[in-house]
């Protein structure tokens, strides 16, 4: 009884008509809601989640070339500093090496300029010896000359001036 | 499930009126109030072909529009005098459904689609308010976030992690535009005066036959006519097939079913307890206004929360059943299907 009573009642009334219409009505909201509504929409959304990602995506692409600059940078800096110390250590060597050679340079100029000087004092003091043998003898003959002059027959003058000039001639002889 | 109890003991109370004032209330007697109160609400709830802006209890009835006559042209009789008779015999239930049939082809709008045309200007003119976006495509307003946000739910929630990346992309307008119209026609209807469309069976129905279609459509496309007639079998021996493929097509059908009974329960039943809660202060005393009042209140809010929560369930039982059909491509044919 009361299955029937419910049946003759509304609410279970499906009625075509409105099938119909809610149909219709229904695709043209998902149609205008599709183009005018959802589309911008979606595509906006998908637009930024895009350009988030694609943020997102440079920034640590970026960040891991920092990286890669910074470690580069690091090694070119021991680099350069290695160069630099091994740089300043090659011209310590070089100012060393430069420094004696001067220097040896120098002893050696002043050694040959010492044994120059030996020889020319060695000549000279040949030389000065041979003029005054050369000296004493003209002075000897002079004295003799003088001697024999006064005193040529007094033989025990004679004796002595021989016996002089001969002394003289010893003692200088070691000498020479 | 309570709400639908509810609803049946509603629909069981009519004949309870209705026998009562044919046994002693005379034309003149005193108004029965109980018969008057449930039939109104009856009324109210139930889908016309006028709608009034309705004020609680005659003489009070502003003016109806009376939107049958305006689209009377639309009313196409196949076989004259088809409209005048009673529903044929089997179709006491579907008493429309039958005269259709027998070639009483009614296509006037009544009032729920005209509520659903009021809906969907308002769901229009909001979205059109709330389209501004900067040139990041940022939304701009307080309206047009909201709008997104919601939008954005149903793609990240609903579409996406029932249908996968690629199928949920295809669909998501579809799920969109499904959530914010019955959004719109659910929230529209908690409008005193308004009427909520949701609340008829027959709106609801042909929402879910439309996503009757896109399952099967969903299910074909993936594992081709050959698998999707195979996934019938439900994957058994042969010989158990006259078992299983009745209850696999019957399958087919609870799905949306269930989706349309629960959307227009949960619609009808609201706002019938809304009803009811106002009607005790008009049946009993004034004083009941007292409880009556922040009762109807509460289950005002309710009904907000109801309403999109309906939408929300709705939209995601539809993108899972769409999911499932998409799915069967996706398994090995023969695998046992968990329904």
């Amino acid at each position: 009884m009361n299955l029937l009573i419910l049946a003759s009642n509304s609410f279970t009334d499906v009625k075509p008509g409105l099938i119909i219409w809610t149909w219709i009505t229904f695709i043209i909201v998902l149609i205008i809601l599709r183009r005018f509504a959802w589309g911008p929409l979606l595509s906006a959304v998908e637009g930024r989640e895009k350009n988030i990602t694609n943020a997102i995506e440079s920034a640590k692409r970026e960040r891991a070339e920092a990286e890669k600059l910074l470690g580069e940078q690091k090694t070119a800096i021991a680099a350069a500093r290695q160069e630099a110390a091994d740089a300043v250590r090659k011209t310590q060597a070089d100012m060393e090496k430069f420094r004696e050679e001067l220097m040896s340079k120098a002893r050696k100029e002043a050694d040959s300029l010492k044994l120059d000087a030996q020889r020319a004092i060695n000549d000279e003091r040949v030389k000065a010896i041979a003029e005054l043998k050369g000296e004493a003898a003209k002075l000897s003959i002079a004295i003799a000359e003088k001697l024999l002059n006064e005193r040529l027959d007094d033989a025990k003058h004679q004796a002595l001036a021989q016996q002089f000039v001969q002394d003289l001639g010893k003692k200088q002889t070691p000498q020479a | 499930m309570k709400r639908f109890v509810l609803i049946l003991v509603a629909l069981f109370a009519v004949p309870a009126f209705a026998n009562e004032p044919e046994g002693h209330a005379e034309p003149s007697g005193p108004v029965d109030k109980k018969k008057e109160t449930a039939d109104f609400i009856l009324h109210h709830v139930a889908d016309d072909t006028v709608f009034e802006m309705e004020i609680p209890f005659p003489p009070y009835h502003l003016p109806a529009i009376h939107i049958a006559d305006a689209f009377s042209f639309l009313k196409f009789e196949r076989t004259p005098g088809a409209c005048d008779g009673h529903a044929p015999a089997g179709f006491e239930s579907f008493p429309s459904l039958g005269l259709f049939l027998n070639g009483c082809w009614d296509l006037r709008p009544t009032k729920a689609i005209l509520m659903m045309w009021v809906a969907c200007a308002v769901l229009f003119s909001l979205l059109f308010l709330g389209r501004k976006r900067d040139q990041n495509g940022v939304p701009r307003g307080v309206l047009a976030h909201l709008i997104e946000v919601l939008a954005l739910f149903v793609r990240d929630e609903i579409a996406v992690p029932n249908l996968g990346k690629e199928e949920g992309k295809r669909y998501t307008p579809y799920l969109t535009s499904l959530f914010f119209f019955i959004l719109a026609i659910d929230w529209l209807g908690l409008i005193p005066g308004m009427f909520a469309a949701t609340g008829v069976v027959t709106v609801t129905a042909a929402l879910a036959i439309i996503t009757f279609i896109l399952i099967q459509v969903a299910g074909i496309r993936s594992a081709g006519l050959g698998g999707y007639l195979k996934h019938l079998t439900g994957g058994v021996p042969a010989f158990l097939w006259p078992i299983m493929i009745p209850v696999e097509v019957i399958g087919l059908f609870t799905k949306p079913f269930a989706l349309l009974v629960r959307l227009f329960a949960n619609m009808l039943g609201g706002h019938m307890v809304v009803f009811f809660l106002l009607s005790l202060i008009f049946v009993w005393t004034i004083g009941a206004a007292a409880v009556a009042l922040p009762l109807t209140v509460a289950i005002f809010c309710l009904e907000i929360f109801v309403g999109i929560l309906q939408a929300y369930l709705f939209t995601l039982l539809t993108s899972l059943f769409i999911g499932q059909g998409v799915a069967m491509g996706h398994h090995a044919h023969g695998d046992d299907h968990a329904h």
